[in-house]
């Protein structure tokens, strides 16, 4: 027979696995798997990192440290979409040697991502662009978090998300 | 037989002249190079085009990593930079994009021959009046290898190159 005391603290524990679990998910849900390929002051290009939007900041965690945009400096948010190879990297150009053409049949299965856009300007008024990208759905997320916090964008969610910011402009 | 020889060697030292000729000329008449010390990179103009925000933002950040990487100038402005009001001789380049094809890596990959992306650009460097220096139609490309931004630094590799050939911080006299 398994004593009242011992089914009690079972219960509890696992109670308690299932709340740490969900104060987790609640601490990562604002960051983003993205990819800086270009822009950020001395981030290198193509560095793997998380984004998240916070008081007033656009940060981008990485490796070896932070990179921080002020939501007020950000003149611009875009997003676009793009795709990549399952199989990349040094892998996947390796993979274009393999017999029977199979890397080129490889290079079909591909991997939706979205791309985020800003530009925004430093102390001196200079402008700086930056591009991420990040897997499919967030970037649009990440880019209402900024809207809300006061960033302006050229291409609102229902127009064409592949026109440029100042032919939007021209249109309007 | 002899004579056939003597024929041979004739021909093959008109060739060899024939093709060193321009060469050696191009030497006698090295390109004379305008003075500036600085320059400041607008951000592209795509009025016309269709381009996706993410190849105009790469292509301006690309041009300004080449010219500093070049090291043509002593200093690479940004657009909008206030301290370059200070700087003397310097450039401006304004680059508006002329011609855009997106092309497909997926196809690329499939094909090898199919899906390149290519880019063009008007570049004009023009002095702080708005007196045009020099202009050039530059093209970016992408046919085999990489992602459709890599046009992009490619069209900066050949902007760079462009730049580090007309101008310098010394000025040139034939």
């Amino acid at each position: 027979m398994i004593s009242r005391s011992k089914v009690v603290i079972v219960a509890a524990l696992s109670l308690c696995s299932c709340l740490a679990s969900v104060s987790h998910a609640q601490q990562t849900q604002g960051m983003t798997q993205a990819v800086q390929l270009i822009g950020l002051a001395g981030v290198k290009e193509k560095t793997k990192g998380k984004l998240t939007v916070l008081n007033g900041t656009l940060r981008f965690v990485y490796a070896n440290g932070n990179a921080d945009v002020a939501t007020a400096a950000i003149q611009d948010v875009v997003t676009g979409t793009d795709s990549q190879r399952v199989i990349g990297g040094t892998l996947g150009t390796l993979t274009m040697l393999a017999p029977f053409g199979s890397g080129r049949v490889l290079s079909l299965f591909r991997t939706k991502l979205d791309t985020l856009t800003i530009q925004y300007r430093d102390g001196n008024g200079a402008l700086h662009g930056v591009v991420f990208t990040m897997p499919q759905g967030e970037a649009e997320r990440i880019k209402n978090e900024l809207i809300a916090q006061g960033v302006h964008t050229s291409i609102t969610a229902q127009a064409n998300q592949t026109k440029t910011p100042a032919a939007a402009a021209q249109k309007l | 037989m002899k004579v056939n020889f003597r024929y041979a060697i004739v021909c093959s030292l008109s060739l060899a002249l024939s093709f060193s000729g321009p060469t050696l000329r191009a030497k006698e008449n090295p390109q004379v190079k305008m003075k500036a010390d600085a320059i400041q990179v607008k951000m592209i103009q795509a009025d016309r085009i269709t381009l996706p925000a993410e190849f105009q933002v790469s292509l301006y950040e690309n041009l300004i990593t080449q010219l500093e990487k070049r090291n043509v100038f002593k200093r690479v402005y940004r657009d909008g930079d206030q301290t370059s009001d200070a700087s003397p001789n310097l450039i401006v380049l304004q680059c508006a994009v002329q011609k855009f094809e997106k092309g497909s890596e997926k196809m690329r990959q499939v094909t090898t021959v199919a899906g390149a992306t290519s880019i063009t650009l008007r570049c004009q460097f023009r002095d702080k009046d708005g007196n045009s220096f020099l202009e050039r139609d530059i093209a970016g490309k992408v046919r085999f290898f990489g992602g459709n931004l890599n046009a992009t630094y490619d069209f900066a590799k050949k902007a760079a190159n462009v730049a580090a050939e007309n101008f310098s911080t010394i000025a040139e006299h034939r």
